[in-house]
């Protein structure tokens, strides 16, 4: 699937009213609607803001809807929608604003092969407080967020995060490990509060 | 990825993650669940992972559409799909009638969408609010509250704590080598429940029993993270048992329980 492509064509597909343009309409709105509770929560997480929220799945819709006929039918069309939703992001200002922000980019050599240092038992953790888990899930760096919503919330796979990323999968299955890791350290008090 | 299972040797980070996530080969996850076999250290990693992945799906549902906004976005992408889809040239004599057609296209595919919605978000918060309880069961070392393989021992604890009640089947009506373990209280969608602790083989299963309402109805059939949800209900109680052991061997357990309700 060439996300880029599709990404490249809007603004410039015409518009045109023939029969296949009627059946993919009806199909497009078919796979669209369970998908706007999802777009609409992810899209939160990136702006941090109702309004913003709502007017990027909005714009989303409308840029889906036009490069649809660009979406291979039998691919997954959750993973090509969050694709949307996330270029939808990048290029508002809150999005610009956030990539202005420098991410320590996934270095093999850095991450640790297991997790030293920690015994067994500190791998266990009280997560009955939801308040904490959310808490630090906000403190997480955004891109390390990002990779864990789309994993654990959105529950796509692996090669379909990379595709919403445009990132190579060996970057997905690092960014989750850290973020894993980065999740569990920021609620250690939390356990070490419960023992 | 090819896995590291030496017994010697733990599994990497990454390795992990993507076993819970489901993303290694079959080969490569026979490997990962040898490894697990024989490393106890491993084993509690991976429970505590899949809890953190549990937590992190639940803690994540907190900023959801309100109703409002849901009908908003689903008129919108009605409008624009209709937009795309309407034929230029003939304009029907009808054309009066178009918006009132609309809108109630509109009220129809709003309505069913949120009811689709509120459907589906129930489904997906208690299936990880029951996974969340059993791995809870699995890696917290804490004794269940009543530890027995007797079932008069077992129902009578749960009077006076729980608002309805329920049989238990005799030893011998249980599947083959599946034995109570014991039981515990617990609160699902801050509603009291009884969690029966059974295994089946070296499988814990937990069994969670509630008052019949539409709040704990599930699809009878469903995998979250790589364990199997099995439902079913009884004109009093919603029944829902949760492990990894093989789905017929967990569907004999539901039947047998079902059978004595």
């Amino acid at each position: 699937m060439n996300f880029t492509r599709t990404i490249e064509a809007l603004g410039t597909m015409p518009s045109f009213n023939t029969d296949a343009t009627l059946q993919s309409a009806a199909s497009f709105e078919q796979l669209a609607l369970p998908l706007l509770p999802s777009l609409y929560s992810h899209a939160f997480w990136l702006s941090r803001n109702h309004a913003e929220a709502e007017d990027l799945v909005q714009e989303t819709i409308s840029k889906s809807l036009r490069a649809f006929d660009t979406f291979e039918p039998g691919t997954n069309f959750k993973a090509w929608a969050f694709r949307i939703l996330r270029n939808t992001f990048l290029t508002s200002r809150t999005g610009i604003a956030a990539t202005n922000t420098i991410f320590l980019e996934d270095h093999p050599e850095l991450i640790e092969t297991t997790d030293a240092g920690l015994t067994p038992e500190d791998h266990l953790l009280s997560l009955s407080d939801q308040a904490a888990v959310h808490d630090a899930l906000d403190k997480l760096q955004a891109p390390l967020r990002e990779v864990l919503l789309l994993c654990d919330v959105e529950e796509l796979k692996y090669k379909e995060i990379a595709m919403v990323l445009n990132v190579p999968i060996g970057t997905v299955m690092s960014r989750i490990s850290r973020a894993r890791r980065a999740l569990h350290q920021l609620l250690q008090p939390q356990l070490r509060k419960s023992l | 990825m090819t896995p590291t299972t030496s017994p010697d040797t733990h599994l990497p980070s990454q390795q992990l993650h993507a076993f819970i996530d489901g993303e290694l080969s079959s080969s490569d996850t026979q490997a990962v669940q040898q490894h697990l076999e024989s490393c106890h250290s491993c084993g509690l990693r991976v429970i505590s992972a899949m809890q953190l992945k549990a937590a992190t799906a639940r803690a994540a549902q907190r900023f959801t559409a309100s109703p409002e906004t849901l009908a908003r976005l689903t008129a919108y992408l009605h409008t624009q799909s209709t937009e795309q889809k309407q034929p230029t040239p003939i304009r029907p004599r009808t054309f009066h009638m178009l918006p009132v057609w609309s809108a109630i296209a509109a009220m129809i595919v709003l309505t069913a969408s949120f009811v689709f919605w509120n459907q589906n978000h129930q489904t997906n918060t208690l299936t990880a609010e029951l996974l969340d309880q059993h791995l809870a069961t699995l890696s917290s070392g804490a004794a269940p509250q009543v530890i027995s393989t007797d079932r008069h021992t077992v129902k009578p604890w749960f009077q006076g704590r729980l608002p309805f009640s329920f049989n238990l089947p005799e030893p011998g009506a249980l599947p083959p080598d599946t034995t109570l373990q014991g039981a515990d209280l617990v609160y699902l969608k801050n509603r009291p429940a009884a969690l029966l602790l059974f295994t089946i083989h070296k499988h814990q299963v937990s069994v969670f029993l509630t008052q019949k309402s539409e709040l704990f109805t599930l699809n009878p059939k469903t995998t979250h993270s790589g364990f199997n949800v099995h439902s079913a209900t009884t004109p009093e109680l919603n029944l829902t048992a949760v492990s990894d052991v093989n789905p017929a061997e967990l569907d004999a357990l539901v039947a047998s329980l079902v059978k004595v309700q």
